[in-house]
């Protein structure tokens, strides 16, 4: 199924020419570790450059280009080892880019505009960034160390007190609060000073937001299929 | 209140028409995503709820009785018929609506048009008294039973408030729902229990 104005990537396709047509797949080079200086190199070569599998760069190249992944996929390991590096990533990127430079956003907007929500709002959203740095910890630390293992054929531990089942329900609803924070400044809040700050910081919560879908989007339809296939096999 | 977006599925094996049709709905209808699928077999497959399917009767005249199953799969949809070229009756017949190419553009607007219902019709975006009353309890901290109580009404009624006043602000959390009720002088920021 193909949506008039994107382009399907293929691994002949020219990186920049998906770069050009769509500058978010930027941020996808960035968490795939990719220079951004492409040149002409496909998607095969930059992949073989950079030891990425190229079956999960071309399912992820493509969410971004609003193609969902297959149903049912089982891919092999190697993908999903680079699918996970992804995932670290992004984390990295959320923690230590993305989140910091919102909340300069919020401070800023709280120094010059006399307005009792805004305090709450600040609230509001370290409260939502410790929610969502616990479960990326909770991921760093659990979850992909366990994939990984499983992922190792020579790995010699058989019984585990994780599975990735726990992962799935451990798997919360974190942008319910992101929407919210945008309904209150667009539609209820008004803020008086600083409009720029206030399009950066609303601009900024749509991005995250976006950024947010697609990364629950590849650990919900990638990785935790492909996991469960290569779980059943084991316990086999 | 959240707008849904509706989906349309054109099946139209030539690109030209193709791309005239998603443009014409694309600038007319608001709220619409379009979706082309390569032939009936895609259609079954498809994970999306349609509204509209648009599709050249060519590509079914010859299975209809797969066409009449996938009819019955997607049932909610409204099946028009494209036609520019020669079809038997019986195969027009199967379609809910029948746009001739040579009609005036505007008929086909006015098909999709009248058969998408808008479930974002304008409403009274404000909280009625009892929503107030129910919000000011709840940023107070109270459950729905106490809530209930307090009220006397029943907790059913209490959970409907809950659901208008959702889908009236927009705002799904209970801090979220705080702020808005601080900012809107519903509730004080003593009053409210965080």
């Amino acid at each position: 199924m193909y949506k008039a104005h994107q382009t399907y990537v293929k691994p002949e396709t020219e990186i920049i020419d998906i770069i050009t047509e769509n500058y978010s797949i930027l941020l996808m080079l960035e968490h795939f570790g990719i220079n951004f200086s492409v040149g002409n190199k496909t998607a095969q070569e930059i992949c073989l450059e950079y030891g990425i599998a190229p079956e999960a760069f071309l399912i992820i190249a493509n969410l971004y280009n609003g193609f969902y992944p297959p149903k049912d996929l089982s891919l092999s390991s190697e993908s999903l080892i680079s699918i996970i590096d992804f995932l670290k990533n992004s984390h990295l990127f959320f923690q230590e880019d993305k989140y910091p430079e919102l909340i300069g956003y919020i401070r800023l907007l709280k120094a010059s505009n006399d307005n009792k929500t805004i305090d709450m709002m600040e609230q509001f959203f370290n409260d939502y960034i410790d929610e969502v740095n616990e479960h990326f910890n909770y991921e760093n630390n659990t979850a992909f160390p366990f994939f990984v293992d499983l992922l190792n054929p020579k790995s010699k531990s058989k019984e585990s007190q994780f599975s990735v089942k726990e992962y799935r329900d451990h798997h919360s609803d974190i942008e319910t609060k992101l929407e919210d924070l945008r309904n209150l400044l667009l539609k209820h809040i008004h803020l008086e000073n600083l409009p720029n700050i206030q399009r950066k910081f609303i601009r900024g919560l749509f991005g995250l937001e976006a950024d947010l879908r697609k990364h629950s989007i590849i650990e919900e339809m990638i990785l935790v299929p492909s996991i469960e296939k290569f779980e059943r096999l084991k316990n086999a | 209140m959240h707008k849904r977006r509706k989906n349309i599925a054109i099946i139209e094996p030539s690109d030209i028409i193709y791309e005239g049709l998603f443009n014409l709905i694309i600038k007319n209808i608001q709220n619409s995503n379009i979706h082309r699928i390569d032939g009936i077999n895609d259609l079954q497959d498809s994970e999306y709820e349609f509204s509209l399917v648009i599709i050249n009767p060519k590509c079914v005249e010859n299975r209809l009785k797969e066409f009449i199953k996938l009819k019955k799969y997607h049932h909610n949809a409204l099946w028009i018929g494209l036609v520019y070229s020669y079809i038997e009756d019986d195969v027009l017949q199967k379609f809910n609506q029948i746009f001739k190419i040579t009609e005036p553009i505007d008929n086909l607007l006015n098909i999709i048009n009248s058969n998408i219902d808008y479930d974002d019709k304008k409403q009274n975006k404000e909280l009625s008294d009892r929503e107030i009353d129910v919000l000011k309890l709840l940023t107070q901290g109270l459950s729905n039973k106490e809530i209930a109580d307090k009220l006397f009404i029943s907790t059913h009624t209490v959970i409907s408030h809950r659901k208008n006043i959702v889908e009236k602000t927009g705002i799904k959390s209970l801090p979220g729902l705080t702020i808005y009720a601080i900012s809107k002088n519903i509730t004080s920021i003593n009053q409210s229990f965080n």
